[in-house]
């Protein structure tokens, strides 16, 4: 990633308390502090990361939709990996059958908005990030606003509408995604590059009719652990360039079984979606 | 932390420079030359000085 939105806005917002225009205002440091690299260390050793790698993180800005079984991981993985700004997207409020999978929350967060509490949670994970929660529903009228000024998406809700609203809005904007989905022990993951990989719809060009929901068929909390981990480490991949992310594919993952499917995308020209990208 | 100050240094280098690590005796004097090996780098150690030439 050449350039950050997420840095500009953070050179406006530090000129602004400053009292200074921007073009008054110094650089942010460009290299890790003693701090970073202590917290940072164990993914530092690792041969593909590097410090490049690192401040790439710390320039970008991720917006996680539904701070669910899929949102707890990815947004806890990200904040402790040091994406530098994470907005998270949620209009539900926390309730206690949530808590045997949705970690960001606990006991004591019952009836409180689910986007403040993991707000909450993730500035404690690491308060070096700059959290920012929307309490509000991620839908076709609002998606575009949110998503358009992101590096990256991660698409951790729970229902067919809102996939294809964030998938449209990402594709229009040109964010790159991270999809998932995940009931009973099943779950999938993609990775969308608009305009140079499948999307969504190119993948899945009409909702199924009958898809049950997790209140309805259930969820074992674990599989969506695993579902949310693997969606983490593909915006891990998109945001640093360490990996090859899973494009044009989708992985679908029997957990009972520990079968893995790989399954090869073709982008549609005729995706109402990504085929004007 | 020796060693992840030691990578993001190199990583500061250009391929063929020399970078050289002081280290008291101890773990890190074991591990920083282990480790700069296993990443492809030569590595000459004498006494409580490291010389890594990067890779």
């Amino acid at each position: 990633m050449s350039s950050s939105r997420r840095g500009f806005l953070r050179d406006i917002v530090a000129a602004a308390a400053r009292g200074v225009s921007p073009e008054q205002a110094p650089a942010p440091p460009p290299l890790l502090t003693e701090d970073e690299m202590e917290r940072y260390s164990r993914q530092l050793l690792l041969p593909e990361w590097s410090e490049t790698a690192q401040l790439a993180l710390r320039d970008a800005s991720v917006l996680v939709i539904g701070a669910g079984g899929l949102g707890s991981p990815v947004a806890m993985s990200l904040a402790g990996a040091g994406v530098g700004r994470l907005g998270i997207a949620d209009e539900d409020l926390v309730e206690v059958s949530n808590l045997h999978r949705q970690h960001l929350h606990t006991i004591h967060e019952l009836g409180v908005a689910k986007a403040e509490s993991a707000a909450g949670r993730l500035r404690a994970i690491n308060p070096e990030v700059i959290v920012e929660a929307y309490p509000v529903r991620v839908a076709p009228e609002n998606a575009v606003a949110l998503v358009e000024t992101q590096d990256l998406v991660v698409d951790c809700s729970d229902s067919f509408a809102t996939r294809y609203a964030v998938n449209a809005a990402c594709c229009l904007a040109g964010v790159p995604l991270v999809e998932a989905g995940v009931v009973g022990w099943s779950g999938l993951v993609m990775t969308i590059r608009p305009g140079l990989s499948a999307c969504y719809r190119c993948a899945f060009p009409a909702a199924p009719a009958d898809a049950p929901s997790c209140a309805e068929a259930g969820i074992l909390g674990p599989a969506a652990g695993v579902i949310g981990s693997l969606q983490a480490i593909e915006a891990l991949k998109l945001l640093t360039g360490t990996a090859e992310p899973l494009t044009d594919a989708f992985l679908q993952l029997d957990l009972a079984t520990l079968d893995v499917l790989r399954v090869t995308v073709r982008r549609r020209p005729d995706c109402r979606d990504c085929g004007a990208v | 932390m020796t060693w992840v100050r030691t990578k993001l240094e190199l990583e500061r280098l250009a391929a063929g420079e020399t970078l050289l690590v002081s280290c008291p005796p101890g773990e890190a004097l074991e591990n920083v030359p282990r480790s700069a090996r296993e990443a492809g780098h030569a590595v000459e150690v004498d006494g409580t000085l490291i010389r890594i030439v990067r890779a």
